[in-house]
């Protein structure tokens, strides 16, 4: 037995399920980073309602199970007249993208909150007396140092998320994990069917705390 | 061109003014001095509304700054400020710093503002640092940077909060000599600085302040010869014995 060889044997559902994954991951992290900035905006508004959404939002999402959301999702939704796409198969990639961006938005929110916050009042203050608007101060000042600042937390959000996509597969989403536990129940060879997926899981993360130590590094110099 | 009429803010209980009144014409140029906590540097800020005052009014330039209505990016448009420690944006290099603006606030072009900023960084001595990032610039270059940076709205009036305070003896001369330059070309400044130096030559009138109000208000070789105030004297051979 080469180790390994499994995933040449059964390639659709590994190396289907690890693109899968890699949609899931990409799609859920942007949602998260869009979500997660504009929740992290509403936190530190000026305007007490809309700290109060965003305050609200974040605990609301980060006090549940990723699971239990995602499950409300997939199954809770259709129940009140809602699908996000008629087709089943689509409909859960979808709540799976969803769950995923809504779920990591609100850890997301808090980092660059910390961030908006970190940045210098005095920058503010340079940036309103040269006559820009809060919003062209926002858009040219604070949030671009605030992001400088946050790459290595976001980093760590970013692999969090693509390992917790694994739980998409729960709701009959047909990534990396489903792949794995597809071909235990065919073969009955767990521990090479899981022992490839952890590799290949490995091949994602590994190469993204790569990207996020060398993004540090080149945000460093460009500071 | 400037207008207090017994402007009074609290910070919580602190009542650091206490009923200001001063008024500048265009051209003038004003320097204010005064202890730590005297009030100056609220002072100053309120003229382009980053402080909020609580009663009086103040004009600035035919505008009443703290009227509700009153549109304060286009007022701070017109009111340069530098700060203390410079507030350079570091992820923007010097010409990028001083583009900005311009090009957000005042709709110019990426290549006119670029020309401006070129040639506002040869008029502050530092043509060459164009494309350098902040980080990289003495405190002396970047406070010079700052300066072009508020001079590329071409602002009305310019305000200075102790513009030199952050500097090291040698650097202080390179910023004051691009001030009293903009000063010697009729620009109408507000200065807070216990650079005695440059407010003999430069300035037209001093202001001295202590416990948020005004306490003297003369014509610069008045004050310096003859102060009137008793604090102000005392203040000043400290400040020139030094």
């Amino acid at each position: 037995m080469i180790p390994g060889a499994i995933v040449f044997e059964f390639p659709k559902d590994f190396f289907g399920g690890l693109w899968v994954t890699v949609q899931i991951s990409a799609l859920g992290l942007a949602g998260a980073l869009i979500i997660g900035t504009g929740i992290a905006l509403l936190r530190v508004s000026p305007l007490r309602p809309l700290r109060w959404i965003g305050a609200a939002y974040v605990e609301f999402f980060r006090n549940t199970p990723l699971v239990v959301q995602l499950f409300f999702l997939f199954l809770g939704l259709p129940l009140i007249g809602f699908r996000f796409a008629s087709d089943t198969f689509d409909n859960i990639f979808r709540a799976a993208c969803v769950g995923m961006a809504l779920y990591h938005g609100a850890y997301v929110a808090e980092i660059v909150r910390g961030g908006l916050l970190g940045v210098d009042k005095g920058q503010i203050e340079a940036a309103r007396s040269l006559g820009l608007s809060y919003v062209q101060m926002l858009r040219f000042v604070q949030l671009p140092q605030t992001f400088r600042s946050i790459v290595p937390p976001l980093g760590n959000i970013a692999i969090a998320l693509v390992k917790n996509t694994s739980l998409a597969s729960t709701i009959g989403v047909a990534d990396l994990l489903f792949g794995a536990e597809v071909v235990e129940s065919r073969t009955f060879r767990a521990e090479e069917g899981f022992g490839a997926a952890t590799v290949l899981y490995l091949f994602l993360t590994g190469p993204l705390g790569f990207a996020v130590n060398a993004l540090e590094r080149r945000m460093l110099i460009a500071r | 061109m400037i207008e207090f009429r017994d402007v009074h803010k609290h910070f919580g209980q602190l009542h650091v003014l206490r009923g200001i009144d001063l008024s500048l014409s265009e051209r003038e140029v004003v320097v204010v001095i005064g202890p730590s906590g005297s009030g100056k540097s609220t002072m100053i800020r309120t003229i382009n509304r980053l402080e909020p005052i609580d009663s009086g009014s103040l004009v600035v330039d035919g505008l009443r700054v703290h009227e509700k209505n009153v549109d304060v990016n286009r007022l701070r448009r017109d009111v340069g400020m530098v700060f203390q420690s410079f507030n350079l944006f570091p992820h923007l290099t010097a010409a990028e710093n001083i583009m900005l603006a311009p090009m957000r606030a005042r709709g110019l072009s990426r290549r006119e503002s670029r020309e401006r900023a070129e040639r506002l960084l040869a008029k502050v001595g530092i043509p060459e640092k164009a494309d350098v990032h902040p980080a990289r610039l003495s405190g002396g270059q970047q406070q010079r940077v700052a300066i072009a940076r508020a001079l590329a709205m071409e602002p009305k009036i310019m305000l200075f909060d102790e513009p030199t305070s952050a500097l090291d003896a040698e650097m202080i001369r390179e910023v004051l000599d691009v001030m009293r330059q903009l000063a010697s070309e009729g620009m109408t400044m507000v200065v807070i600085t216990h650079e005695v130096g440059f407010a003999r030559e430069a300035s037209n009138r001093v202001v001295f302040m202590d416990e948020g109000r005004i306490i003297e208000d003369s014509p610069t070789a008045t004050f310096f010869e003859r102060p009137r105030e008793e604090r102000a004297r005392q203040f000043l051979s400290k400040v020139i014995k030094h």
